[in-house]
């Protein structure tokens, strides 16, 4: 590659980041809006809205609610999309590809419609909407993620080290718990990291699915009928910090157990 | 893989039992739930016990406007993955091949990052950056590329730059991938044997990243087709799309079977995406 | 693991908490507040748990999806009170335990809420569905006509609140419809006018987008949502409303008790909070959205009621036409009109 491509290359990626950061830079910038509109011109900055929103009762228990369910639901979409891609790796080819589409599925199928079915079909076993209820279509949804991103780190070598460990007498589960799972831990963090930054913002699938106890984005948006205010900047920053901190710590944790 | 090892053969049961609870879980949580959509879907509302019809079908395809929801979601779908596309592809081979290894991880990371602002705010921040006097049309106004502010949102072309910044991120993410786990030497040696870039590019280092494009395209054309955030904010009222019908029929009418059968059509549609996609995607695990 | 985790999520259901008395209110966004019911969770011990809806429709999707019971207190569109209160929903409301006589005798509807001489309702809060424009651009009188609307000079300028009931309806006040008179044929008279109000429109769409749209500049004028200015004045002062010379529409909002509720005690109390000056003056000034006290005792400050205009209450509504009952098929055809004119 010339020089010249190369600069110019380097300047493209500085105008998409450019533009990535556009709207995430506005949202923050308003955040320390001290009017009441998050509209120009800017006259803060002022801590304000943040005040607001850390003693804002509902915010916060939106807020600790979500990160139970998206814990719980990215722990078992993680779970079962570990097992099932272990299960897959030593398959038949035949039956592979037919468990690999099957686990897709659910990908192809948007939000809207799996949290309108879930509500009917719970609806129909006299089951009322809860946060359970969001869990399980959380669940539903972040699987062929969890599933494909950890069989595609399923590689041959773990299949030897595992048969290596039971030719050592170790048995299945032994080596499943023993070997296995230290071999995959950073496909499993990663997936467990993706899975739960999904769940953590999903909006309609909560809505459709819970009564008085609402996740982060429902409360969000009951707040933004409300009309646009800064307050919802201040609380948008704020979860994109909680996400950031979050995401960072699996993607170093993920680093430390590559190097060890 | 291990197919071939005796052992392996004797496993097949057991690989079943490793399978089968996710599969329970999806048939469950999933393949009921669309089964009892498709069943409601059969009766007319407030008829939830006569006999089954396709009136809810026969009403979604003999109206012209929810049918042009429908290939208005198609068309939108279209135009902002092909804009994406290589908007992604060009991201995603810059950072492989004109940035620093160490800066790599890092501009990615950036890349991705407002990934996890929240959608729904970040989609209401469009509003003010792209209105008659946001930024963006200030700046244009300024540098006097136009004299009227461009009608950046409640447009169609609101709708796309909104979408398009969307799946920058995720497309450009999947071809990263791959891209990056094309061997550095193989593309050397086919430049030692003196083909020109192009030619590098389109025999080399395109088809092997077939699956990330693959996986991208997969991934964006199912979150284009089934939103409903952005076409509500940001279309003012002129980009009306399959999944805003169905928000429309379920809100305002309480018409859940014909919201269940809209949502039946668009999940076939779906469906068709991943037959469609199902080979590159399982190419990019081999 | 599994285990665990699915034992955790079964205590997640089961983590409903029965200790104190408490009511469960399906109600509007303006009923979000927690500092609404501060009050009457002190005085009474009772808690009030509300989760809101927006449209009536999906209030009913969630009813259906509910257990008899599940539900005391519904706060529900006054055009819908009648028809879900002949489908045998609501208990009867003695009104000797209302402070009826402290309601503004033009928002009373009692055609609404009283169905053979019993009481199903009480109406709580209303505003009107005209228009709140930018005096700097459209002069400060507020003597609007809906012709108007269709002017050269408001092209591109005009934000259309997505909601079909009071547009097609003011549309056909245009044409010397009334309100209550409106039927399916009169859909016709004013289809040409609706596609016009889209080739006029900035934006048509929910109540963020079209009020971020007047206060960023990008539209002069909104029709659907009016007082809701009141609200933002403080900082836009030259934002205004207005009800246009046709007459416009007014929307109300009603509180009923369900039939089912078990505690129809603790239900009636809220309803009375609700109606007491205190209540109703912290509603009208709900985060969600302002809107005016159907009580005109409720204890506002005087720049609130100078913002809201209180002291005109009772010609703008002898101006203004309430919503007409709800009528199924009417309501699915405005749909079908609707969608067509989305579509456009």
């Amino acid at each position: 590659m010339t020089q010249v491509m190369r600069r110019v290359a380097q300047g493209y990626v500085a105008i998409v980041v450019g533009f990535i950061f556009l709207p995430v830079a506005v949202l923050v910038l308003f955040s320390f809006q001290a009017g009441r509109l998050p509209l120009p011109p800017f006259n803060g900055p002022s801590l304000h809205w943040y005040g607001a929103v850390l003693s804002d009762r509902g915010m916060m228990t939106a807020l600790a609610t979500s990160l139970v369910v998206g814990a719980m639901a990215s722990a078992v979409a993680t779970v079962l999309g570990f097992l099932a891609a272990y299960g897959v790796a030593r398959h038949s080819i035949a039956w592979r590809g037919g468990i690999e589409f099957a686990m897709l599925v659910p990908a192809s199928v948007s939000y809207l419609i799996v949290g309108l079915g879930l509500s009917v079909f719970l609806n129909g076993l006299g089951i009322r909407p809860s946060l359970a209820a969001v869990t399980i279509g959380h669940a539903v949804v972040t699987l062929p993620i969890t599933f494909s991103l950890i069989l595609s780190q399923m590689e041959p070598a773990h299949v030897q080290a595992e048969n290596a460990a039971r030719d050592l007498s170790a048995s299945d589960l032994e080596a499943l718990l023993l070997v296995t799972v230290p071999l995959m831990m950073p496909a499993i963090l990663a997936a467990f990291g993706i899975a739960f930054s999904l769940s953590w913002d999903e909006f309609i699938i909560a809505f459709l699915l819970t009564r008085f106890e609402v996740t982060l984005p429902v409360e969000i948006w009951t707040s933004l009928r409300s009309g646009l205010s800064p307050f919802i900047n201040a609380a948008g920053t704020l979860i994109f910090l909680i996400s950031l901190v979050i995401f960072l710590a699996f993607v170093f944790g993920l680093r430390r157990r590559a190097r060890s | 893989m291990g197919a071939a090892r005796p052992r392996a053969i004797v496993q097949v049961p057991q690989g079943w039992g490793y399978v089968a609870p996710a599969l329970g879980f999806l048939a469950l949580f999933f393949v009921a739930p669309l089964i009892a959509m498709v069943w409601r879907s059969l009766h007319l509302k407030g008829a939830e016990n006569a006999g089954l019809t396709f009136d809810n079908y026969e009403r979604f395809f003999t109206d012209a406007s929810l049918w042009g929801a429908l290939s208005n979601s198609l068309e939108l779908t279209v135009v902002s993955v092909a804009i994406a596309l290589p908007l992604s592809y060009a991201m995603a081979a810059s950072i492989v091949f004109a940035v620093p290894r160490r800066l790599q991880v890092i501009i990615l990371l950036l890349t991705i990052l407002p990934f996890w602002t929240s959608y729904v705010v970040r989609t209401y921040a469009w509003l003010i950056v792209l209105g008659d006097r946001g930024l963006v049309n200030t700046v244009l106004i300024a540098l006097g590329l136009t004299d009227e502010p461009l009608a950046l949102v409640n447009s169609r072309t609101g709708v796309v730059i909104v979408f398009v910044h969307y799946f920058l991120m995720i497309m450009t993410l999947a071809i990263y991938v791959s891209l990056s786990r094309i061997p550095a030497n193989l593309i050397k040696a086919a430049a030692d044997l003196g083909a020109p870039v192009w030619r590098v590019f389109l025999e080399v280092v395109l088809p092997l990243s077939a699956p990330g494009v693959a996986t991208g395209v997969f991934l964006t054309v199912v979150l284009a087709v089934g939103d409903y955030v952005t076409p509500q904010i940001i279309g003012g009222g002129r980009e009306f799309t399959l999944p805003q019908a169905i928000m429309l029929y379920l809100g305002r009418l309480a018409d859940t079977p014909l919201a269940a059968a809209m949502s039946f059509v668009l999940t076939l549609i779906a469906l068709g995406a991943v037959l469609a996609f199902s080979p590159w995607l399982k190419a990019g695990r081999s | 693991m599994i285990r665990m985790t699915l034992v955790s999520v079964a205590t997640l259901t089961l983590a409903v908490p029965a200790l104190a008395e408490e009511v469960n209110l399906l109600a509007w966004c303006d009923h979000d507040d927690p500092a609404l019911f501060a009050p009457f969770t002190e005085a009474t011990g009772i808690s009030v748990n509300v989760k809101s809806y927006e449209l009536t429709g999906a209030a009913i999707s969630i009813l259906e999806q509910s257990r008899p019971g599940d539900w005391d207190v519904f706060m529900v569109d006054t055009a819908d009170v009648r028809r879900l209160a002949e489908e045998g929903m609501f208990a009867p409301l003695d009104p000797a335990t209302l402070p009826l006589g402290d309601l503004f005798p033009g928002a009373l509807l009692d055609s609404h809420h009283v169905i053979d001489g019993v009481r199903y309702g009480i109406p709580e809060k209303f505003g009107f569905n005209t228009i709140a424009y930018d005096s700097r651009v459209l002069g400060k009188d507020g003597k609007i006509s809906m012709r108007e609307l269709f002017d050269a000079k408001l092209k591109g300028r005009v934000a259309v609140y997505d909601y079909y009931w009071p547009i097609i309806l003011q549309l056909g006040q245009m044409h010397g419809i009334e309100p209550a008179d409106f039927g399916i044929d009169d859909l016709a008279t004013i289809r040409d006018d609706l596609f016009a109000l889209k080739a006029q429109a900035k934006i048509v769409g929910d109540l963020v987008s079209t009020q971020t749209a007047v206060n960023a500049g990008d539209s002069d004028l909104v029709i659907g949502q009016a007082e809701w200015v009141a609200a933002v004045k403080h900082d836009l002062p030259y934002l205004n409303w207005t009800i246009q010379d046709e007459g416009g529409i007014w929307w109300s909002e009603s509180l009923a008790l369900f039939k089912d509720s078990t505690k129809p005690e603790a239900g009636l109390k809220l309803i009375q909070y609700l109606m007491s000056p205190e209540g109703q003056a912290r509603l009208a000034t709900a985060s969600c959205y302002w809107g005016f006290p159907a009580s005109a005792a409720a204890t506002l400050d005087d720049t609130q009621k100078a913002n809201l205009r209180f002291a005109e209450v009772d010609s703008m509504l002898a101006k203004a036409r309430p919503f007409p009952p709800y009528d199924e098929v009417l309501d699915a055809a405005m749909v079908a009109l609707w969608t067509e004119f989305l579509a456009r």
